[in-house]
């Protein structure tokens, strides 16, 4: 009996959970660029969030998320068709999220290796983003282009690339708060 | 034979009338594509039409800049001075207006454009922005463009009416822009 409760009390010391710290996001900026019409058209989603957990000085999991119904590409009545079935389908998929599997450091920078999920799919997603101290905090950015035909945003007429572009750069930034 | 490129103190030469017929021509196409265009919902439909409406508003800038290049060093024939004096003020009030709606119309389009970062594209070929992207500014510009667009539009009206009013009286003014009358 005083053996298998001192096992359980060493699983629970040696659980890596224990050692991990999470920072949460805040502040974040994400803003898309996409080609109509054979020009850049921009946008940004105002609201977005996550977190970014680490083990000593490792990078261990990342996850965040975005509300595509916060879009603002300036135009309302754009805001409002990406609403709709055909792109984000905000009311029945409030969140696009990221969750990583697997972190990988490089030289000044680091790669998340993970999964988008966008409305019902799920594709294998690797972000590349920076860290870099700012007063009291840890500002993390960084920048990817993504196919939004592969993500079925866009679906319908509006897969026609020679009116609306299948890439779309995304790029974000956002403070790491303890 | 004589080629009439030249204005005359009678007519309009060639090159001046074919300007006048072909800007007549692209207004009209532009007013309507402008109509359909815009009161179209959100759609690929209105991305084209609108791509389209936003080409040949700029080509139209174009040919209108021209004529008036054109018209500087050309001088039109004179009205003829047995028309009331009343009405050669008032064509030359509406001429000059519309001259004017022409290059403001096209222009308070391509500043809507711009401010509201859809650039325009003339056959893949990327026009610049006139001013960056700025909502409040793009809604004040789009409100613009539309006043200029009525102004313009009733301007035709009238010069229209002008036109066909002459052509009735036979006093020889609509067949000094018509090519196929030689006089
Ligand atoms: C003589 C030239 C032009 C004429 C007569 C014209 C006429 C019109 C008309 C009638 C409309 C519809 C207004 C409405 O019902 O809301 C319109 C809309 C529009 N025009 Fe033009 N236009 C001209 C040039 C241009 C140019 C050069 C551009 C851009 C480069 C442009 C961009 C637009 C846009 C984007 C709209 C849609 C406004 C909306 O969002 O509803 N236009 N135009």
């Amino acid at each position: 009996m005083t053996g298998s409760f001192m096992t359980l009390a060493m699983l629970l010391l040696a659980n890596p959970a224990m050692a991990q710290q999470c920072m949460h996001v805040s502040g974040a900026r994400i803003a898309f660029e996409i080609i109509q019409d054979g020009a850049p058209f921009s946008g940004e989603f105002a609201e977005g969030g996550g977190r970014v957990c680490m083990d000593g000085e490792r990078i261990i999991s990342i996850e965040a998320w975005l509300a595509p119904a916060s879009v603002n590409t300036g135009l309302p009545e754009l805001d409002a068709a990406l609403q709709e079935a055909e792109f984000f389908d905000t009311r029945k998929f409030p969140r696009v999220a990221f969750t990583s599997k697997d972190i990988e450091t490089a030289a000044q920078a680091y790669i998340a290796h993970g999964e988008l999920q966008v409305k019902e799919r799920t594709v294998p997603t690797s972000v590349p983003f920076a860290l870099e101290p700012a007063p009291a905090t840890t500002r993390i950015s960084g920048s990817l282009t993504l196919d939004r035909l592969a993500l079925g945003i866009g679906s319908g007429e509006w897969a026609d690339t020679r009116w609306l572009g299948a890439e779309v750069k995304v790029s974000f930034s956002a403070m790491l708060e303890q | 034979m004589h080629t009439h490129s030249e204005n005359s103190a009678a007519r309009y030469g060639i090159v001046a009338q074919l300007l006048h017929w072909l800007v007549a021509a692209m207004v009209f196409v532009q007013l309507g594509l402008g109509i359909y265009a815009g009161n179209l919902p959100v759609s690929l439909a209105r991305l084209k039409w609108l791509s389209w409406h936003k080409a040949l508003g700029i080509i139209l800038l174009a040919l209108v800049l021209l004529r008036l290049a054109w018209r500087a060093f050309h001088s039109p024939p004179a009205l003829p001075a047995f028309l009331p004096r009343h009405e050669r003020l008032l064509a030359l009030v509406v001429h000059a207006l519309l001259y004017a709606m022409l290059v403001l119309a096209p222009l308070s389009g391509w500043l809507y454009a711009s401010a509201a970062g859809l650039s325009v594209t003339v056959r893949g070929l990327r026009i610049r922005n006139l001013v960056e992207r700025n909502p409040g500014l793009a809604a004040a510009f789009h409100d613009t463009h539309v006043i200029f667009v009525v102004v313009l539009a009733s301007l035709i009206v009238l010069h229209v009416a002008g036109a066909l009013r002459h052509a009735l009286r036979h006093d020889g003014i609509m067949s000094r822009m018509l090519p196929w009358r030689r006089t």
